[in-house]
């Protein structure tokens, strides 16, 4: 069953065609990428899932709910989760308060609850600890857990990213081109996370300029180009086709290839 | 010159003001990090602590701890309205911060001739929260409200600095005020945070009025001098951390009274302000380094 179904999603910022009648269904617990080359508006179709951008026009369904036009944090509420590009975190906040905060959805109460259900409450924030601590050792950052979130450096923001997208418990995971500007050993770990993930019954949506990355992992590509959905199908199918090879390498390479 | 007593008892005197100088500051922060909005009204909440304190003991009689309670809780949901009725429609149409900035100073003024229309343009004053005093040390007095303010001041800086750092309302607000779009993709949601950090501030306006009001007086008109010196406080203190508006509070009161002993009264605001180019001169950023940081 798809747990995500996008028909004819259409974003024009004037007289640009960013996107340009996207279909797509992403079958629940798969790991599907997304490739194309850079400007192919990948960021785009990404923002208009998570709530980021109203569509121009087309719809977005998730798990049989239209989330068309619905606001950001009902749209996380409802369990699509996503990172970004640019990582964007709370930077003076420590490692593991970035991760608690980002098990705001999994909890409940607020100061009244804490004040008038002490033990209670008391119970709920050692159990987040608790939970933000499995998270951090889960993608190796439980070292820094301490540290202030600012001075990590770039490779381990990215995965401290991922963590605390795990903290809102996702059944669906966009991740936006996580593997820019990480050198080779940290793509190889990080790929062993979005993997682990995936093996835990979460959907995962991987957008890639990384196209070694994506055909490794994925299960299902689907490559788009000037905004349009090229083609979708299997690594193995993907790498072989020719539109894919000249999206990415010119036209005259692929005559020659 | 005056007398080392006179300059010992203004110095007592300066923590008490400088400490409600201080709450004010705090909230003046609580909304500004949340959102980037600079809330005029802050005097307002002040005022308002002052007056229906006043009104629930001479007309209903209540005990002064609960005219309290009841009070703050009244300014809080002022607070909330002033969020509901013109910040959240500005802000969801995009409105320039400048504009949404104005609009809490025209809410200041509205507020104000309706408290005249309703309760009329006297000032008025009730007793110090507990009977006797001063406590005499030496020459120096102190009166027993300082103790209050210094008790209430330090009791409610704990519980914001807990609610900041322990609880959930309190991570996901710090979370809006350093990255609202991060914060809302993990389920936060940014428009209610904006408004309980409206409540929260219009709570500690009001407690800060409410302490003050015995030792001197509330009326219509004493939103703007305390919203003033309140915003003064936080920008030296930086826009930062509540510890760090308190002492731009204690700060700016202790400096303000020492000038009204040494060069009379008419000069209080001259240094007061004075103060405030010299340390944004030398600390652009406030003396704990918070302003201009993040939003």
């Amino acid at each position: 069953m798809a747990l995500l179904k996008v028909r004819g999603l259409t974003k024009r910022f004037d007289g640009l065609q960013a996107n340009s009648e996207i279909d797509l269904e992403i079958p629940e617990g798969s790991l599907f990428g997304v490739i194309g080359p850079n400007g192919a508006g990948k960021t785009t179709f990404f923002n208009m899932i998570s709530g980021f951008q109203q569509p121009t026009a087309g719809t977005i369904e998730f798990a049989g709910t239209d989330i068309t036009n619905m606001r950001q944090d009902k749209i996380a509420a409802m369990g699509l989760v996503r990172t970004f590009q640019l990582v964007q975190l709370f930077k003076d906040m420590s490692v593991a308060e970035n991760v608690e905060v980002g098990f705001h959805l999994a909890t409940k109460g607020g100061v009244a609850a804490a004040v008038a259900r002490l033990a209670w409450f008391r119970r709920q924030e050692a159990e987040i600890h608790a939970k933000a601590r499995e998270l951090l050792d889960f993608v190796g950052l439980a070292d820094q857990a301490e540290q202030d979130a600012e001075l990590l450096p770039y490779g381990q923001q990215r995965l401290l990213e991922v963590a605390r997208a795990l903290a809102a418990q996702p059944r669906l995971l966009l991740l936006d081109e996580p593997a820019a500007g990480l050198n080779s050993h940290e793509t190889d770990a990080l790929a062993k996370i979005i993997q682990q993930v995936n093996g835990q019954g979460i959907t995962v949506l991987l957008i890639e300029h990384d196209v070694a990355l994506v055909t490794r992992i994925a299960q299902r590509i689907a490559v788009l180009d000037f905004g349009c959905k090229i083609t979708e199908g299997t690594p193995d199918e993907i790498k072989r086709h020719p539109d894919v090879i000249a999206a990415y390498l010119g036209t005259d390479e692929a005559a020659h290839a | 010159m005056p007398s080392i007593t006179e300059l010992a008892q203004s110095l007592v005197n300066g923590v008490g003001i400088g400490l409600v100088y201080g709450l004010i500051a705090i909230g003046f922060c609580v909304i500004y990090n949340a959102s980037g909005i600079v809330n005029f009204a802050q005097g307002v909440f002040v005022m308002l602590g002052g007056m229906f304190t006043h009104a629930l003991l001479t007309r209903l009689g209540l005990p002064i701890a609960i005219a309290a309670l009841i009070s703050i809780v009244l300014v809080a949901l002022v607070g909330v309205l002033v969020q509901i009725l013109i910040i959240s429609p500005m802000w969801k149409r995009n409105a320039p911060l400048f504009a949404i900035i104005l609009a809490t100073l025209a809410v200041q003024l509205l507020i104000e001739q309706i408290v005249i229309l309703t309760m009329g343009d006297q000032p008025r004053t009730y007793p110090e929260f507990s009977l006797g005093g001063p406590l005499m040390l030496g020459p120096i007095a102190i009166d027993y409200q300082l103790f209050w303010i210094l008790g209430c001041g330090a009791l409610m800086v704990i519980l914001l600095t807990l609610f900041f750092n322990k609880t959930r309302a309190g991570r996901a607000l710090r979370a809006c005020s350093q990255n609202r779009e991060a914060a809302a993709l993990l389920g936060i949601p940014v428009g209610a945070m904006l408004m309980l950090s409206f409540a929260l501030s219009a709570a500690l306006g009001a407690a800060a009025g409410i302490l003050i009001t015995p030792t001197q007086y509330t009326a219509y008109s004493v939103d703007g001098p305390f919203g003033i010196n309140g915003f003064i406080a936080a920008i030296i203190g930086g826009f930062g951390s509540a510890p760090a508006a308190l002492v731009g509070g204690v700060l700016l009161g202790v400096v303000q009274s020492g000038a009204i002993v040494v060069f009379g009264a008419g000069y209080k605001n001259v240094v007061a302000l004075t103060i405030l180019l010299i340390v944004l001169l030398f600390f652009p950023r406030g003396l704990f380094g918070g302003l201009g940081k993040r939003v």
